[in-house]
């Protein structure tokens, strides 16, 4: 049974849909991340969950619960703990008062307001800046604050917008894992949303990708990774190489597929979902770390193709290749010690079994 | 939208209808009156403009206003700029010197300029002492005074705009021109110049438009036939003159029309052309220049030569206030405390009525002024854009069309002006803009989701504005409040149509002890009180704005 619901949630601005019918559940403990471009819908979807903004349709359920359609429940009545983007620590309140300014409000004894409070400031790593005014507090301090601030009450729900947007990107990464695992030693079920798609790789149990006001995709960062479910969820999650074509056969007991692009007239490739019709127009898809480089041409034809190097790039622990075949550019990840420059020629292959069909 | 912000809304327009629409709407329909026959018709406005005498005092109107405009411009660029792009010593305090006439009140400049530059004024005296002239030189009475006076009241507004044009430009647009090889005067006049024309046009309109609503210079220069002095006499001394009497609202009315659609037409063509915001990364400074040392020692004689003149109305006053007959006398000889002793023991009311109808005007300005600045920046309410162009509208509105319509609406049908609430309503109506200007700005820096995070850790939406709301503002708020005060304290257009006996303010008692004839110690004794009252709450604000709250916003808090 789903912690929270969310059931056919509609709402626009002005003209513009911004959450288009979605349907999402969330799981009791779990962590789930909104992940989309900006303007896909994700902040608006969270900002209902807390109440900050009416859907015109729809209904959201937390804990069974319903949150709009029963009379609308008001934000302080949700039970959940949010941290904002901009963190929105409070600016004329110290530390100490900023963490336990919704403790006051539950009129607990001074004593259990004290013990929570220090609680959570242990948590966080704030031990020492109780008294501190916020702007004598760096970024990163600001928000172990507004995150403290959303714990302390023991949310039921705790929502996340952005929160390490603002911070830079050595610091983003290290709270990224503080984050989760201080999220899941308390079990509380949590939206995250980002644009971030590594961070919502490292911090999420399951992500729905989101695109202009719909849910794309939803499922554990690996799904999403290999089984994109289309060209905007390949796109967005990693890098993609894609291909237009034109469908020719359709092998339906085994998935495969045949497409003809600038490559050959008949590319072999694998359908994720098997709904492939013959005259479709498609992307061959292929991730870059799933060509393979070949320096002589080798006795299968299939999807091997002879391309030129047009660009060379070291990243690190490897290279990237920006191939040119048939005046289509392909991007190739490879082993940093293979001998080619820019200009000569080599073979890729395209796996048909990692190579799939996009629309 | 809740349902509560839509009783709110409709609350305060029940206000803004009662006290702004309702008034100015009778004023409107009286116009139209037909005084001979009782009938209504375009008739008065017909006459207004076919009778020469009208017409002619609203060219002369216009003329005023076009020349206020330019000296104030002439004047006002190279002052801007200087305090803009400069980098040089006292900035602040010349600043601050410099824009002083904003928050002093208009005819104190005039009783100032009279005695020093008057007939038998100080300069006159001097001149005439050490043999240069024979004859007093006339630099006051005339178009010319009234110019000067007029100019240097209005000077801050030119400068106010100009330079903060200056400073926000992006450095870079006049770099590039540089770069391509502009001399630094020609990019001053086609890059530097032209970018700040919309924050020049927002303080040109309310410099033009002045020469609309001040009655109270030409009357006192002896100068009246300018539209709202004319305006001011028809209706005050003949309202037994039927005719008179209308022929003064429709110069009201004409008058406000002007003031309305050119304050409308600016407003329009400043948001269409707003450059500054251009570009990002502007830095808080801007461009400023170390100038050289002959330019700076000029530049230095001409702020001087500035704040001099303005620093002469407060010390002028101030030595008429502590003498009594300072007549054909260079300076005073005969110094005495009688001034203010007859304006503390005879006359403490005027004192108490100033400080009272202010203040209630002031409760009611927050009380208002506040909720409708949560309207316009926090919710969606319908009409609400609407309720901020009305009050917005207000600070062009002349003063005197405020109280002529206070007082034909609020005599027979409402009676209110019988009673003497109706002094501080009117000066509530007429000061909104202040306040809320200032709550508007201070709530659109007040990012949403430090509310927000209020809501979601369980405050209700009134405790979240008593706990985050408010005390975010309070800085902003503090300054508007004080602001309002200073503008209810001086203000006079409107009340001199309102006050009945007893309820008269410092400044009508200025006015009517300078019109009674040769009481201008005392008128001088209250301006100068005014003044001293003003400087305070000045003194007040820059410490809201600099210090006292510092600790709780840090030093990254401009």
């Amino acid at each position: 049974m789903a912690f929270i619901e969310i059931q056919n949630l509609f709402k626009t601005f002005k003209d513009v849909v911004a959450i288009n019918h979605i349907h999402l559940e969330i799981k009791q403990g779990e962590m789930l991340t909104l992940l989309g471009p900006s303007g896909c819908g994700k902040t608006t979807t969270l900002r209902c969950i807390a109440g900050l903004e009416t859907p015109e349709e729809g209904d959201i359920v937390i804990d069974s619960k319903s949150m709009f359609s029963q009379g609308f429940v008001q934000p302080s009545k949700r039970g959940i703990g949010m941290v904002f983007q901009n963190y929105a620590v409070w600016p004329h309140m110290k530390v100490y008062n900023n963490i336990v300014y919704g403790l006051k409000l539950q009129k607990l004894s001074r004593q259990k307001i004290q013990e929570k409070a220090q609680k959570v400031l242990e948590m966080v790593g704030l031990v020492g800046l109780e008294n501190r005014y916020p702007s004598q507090l760096s970024g990163g301090q600001q928000q172990r604050v507004a995150l403290a601030r959303a714990l302390v009450g023991n949310p039921k729900v705790l929502l996340l917008d952005e929160p390490l947007s603002n911070l830079d990107a050595k610091l983003r990464e290290e709270l990224r894992f503080e984050i989760k695992s201080l999220v899941r030693r308390m079990g509380i079920t949590s939206v995250y949303v980002t644009h971030d798609q590594a961070e919502a790789m490292v911090i999420s149990d399951r992500i729905a990708v989101m695109n202009s006001g719909n849910v794309v995709q939803l499922g554990t960062a690996q799904e999403i990774y290999k089984k994109p479910a289309n060209k905007f969820v390949a796109d967005f999650i990693g890098t993609m190489n894609f291909i237009a074509g034109e469908v020719v056969d359709v092998l339906t007991d085994t998935n495969n597929v045949y497409v003809k692009t600038p490559f050959s007239e008949k590319m072999g490739c694998t359908t994720p979902n098997s709904t492939a019709t013959i005259g479709q127009e498609v992307y061959a898809s292929i991730r870059p770390e799933d060509v393979e480089v070949l320096t002589k041409p080798p006795e299968a034809t299939e999807n091997v193709f002879k391309g030129k190097i047009v660009h060379k790039a070291y990243l690190g622990n490897f290279l990237f290749f920006f191939v040119n075949i048939n005046e289509t550019m392909i991007r190739v990840q490879v082993p940093h010690h293979l001998p080619q420059k820019e200009g000569q020629e080599l073979y890729v292959y395209l796996n048909p079994k990692k190579c799939m069909i996009l629309s | 939208m809740s349902r509560g912000s839509i009783s709110l809304a409709a609350i305060l327009w029940l206000v803004i209808a009662f006290l702004v629409l309702y008034p100015l709407s009778i004023l409107l329909t009286e116009s139209f009156k037909i005084a001979e026959t009782g009938g209504w018709g375009i008739g008065n406005f017909l006459e207004f403009f076919q009778d020469a005498y009208y017409l002619k005092t609203f060219g002369n109107t216009l003329f005023l206003s076009t020349l206020v405009l330019l000296t104030t411009t002439v004047f006002g660029v190279p002052l801007a700029y200087i305090l803009a792009r400069y980098r040089h010593w006292g900035k602040t305090m010349f600043t601050a010197l410099i824009l002083l006439p904003i928050v002093l009140p208009a005819f104190a400049g005039v009783f100032a300029f009279i005695i020093f530059f008057g007939k038998y004024g100080t300069v006159n005296l001097l001149l005439m002492e050490i043999g240069l002239v024979e004859k007093p030189i006339n630099f006051i009475y005339g178009l010319h005074g009234l110019v000067f006076i007029q100019s240097l009241h209005m000077l801050p507004f030119i400068v106010l705009g100009l330079s903060a044009g200056f400073t926000n430009i992006d450095p870079s647009f006049e770099e590039a021109a540089e770069v391509e090889g502009a001399s630094s005067f020609r990019r001053f006049f086609t890059v530097t110049l032209p970018l700040c024309t919309p924050s020049y046009m927002a303080g040109a309109v309310l410099v033009f438009l002045w020469p609309f609503t001040d009655w109270l210079t030409p009357m006192i220069l002896g100068q009246v036939d300018f539209l709202p002095s004319v305006a001011y006499i028809n209706i005050a001394y003949h309202f037994t003159d039927m005719h008179r009497k209308y022929m003064g609202i429709v110069s009201v009315t004409v008058a406000a029309i002007v003031c309305i659609t050119l304050f409308l037409l600016a407003r329009r063509w400043v948001e269409k052309r707003k450059y500054t915001g251009l570009s990002k990364g502007t830095t808080s400074e801007g461009r400023v220049i170390e100038p050289g040392a002959w330019v700076k020692s000029g530049a230095y004689a001409y702020m001087v030569f500035i704040a001099i003149l303005v620093l002469l109305i407060p010390v002028v006053l101030g030595l008429a206030a502590f003498s009594r007959t300072w007549v054909f006398e260079a300076f005073p000889t005969n110094w005495t405390l009688e001034n203010f002793r007859l304006i503390l023991l005879e006359s403490p009311g005027l004192i108490k009525n100033s400080f009272l109808f202010s203040g209630i005007a002031l409760i009611f300005g927050i009380a208002f002024g506040l909720p409708v600045a949560y309207l316009i920046v926090r919710t969606r309410v319908w009409g609400k854009d609407a309720l901020d162009f009305v009050i917005t509208l207000m600070l062009a509105f002349p003063g005197i069309a405020i109280g002529v319509s206070y007082l034909l609406a609020f005599w027979k049908d409402i009676p209110l002006a019988r009673y003497w609430i109706i002094m501080p309503l009117a000066l509530f109506a007429r000061r909104l803009p202040y306040f809320l200007r200032m709550a508007h700005s201070s709530y659109l820096q007040l990012d949403p989701s430090l509310e927000e995070a209020s809501e979601v850790s369980g405050a209700g939406k009134i405790r979240t504005f008593f706990s985050i709301s408010l005390p975010l503002l309070l800085k902003g708020v503090l300054v508007g409040v004080v602001m309002f005060f200073i503008m209810a304290f001086q203000e006079i257009s409107t009340a001199v149509f309102l006050y009945k006996g007893g309820w008269e303010t410092l400044p009508i008692g200025i006015y009517l002890n300078w019109h009674r004839g040769m009481e201008f110690g005392i008128a001088a004794a209250m301006a100068f009180l005014m003044i001293v009252i003003t400087f305070i709450l000045l003194l007040i604000i820059s410490r809201i704005g600099g210090g006292v709250l510092k600790a709780a916003w840090g030093a990254g808090e401009k």
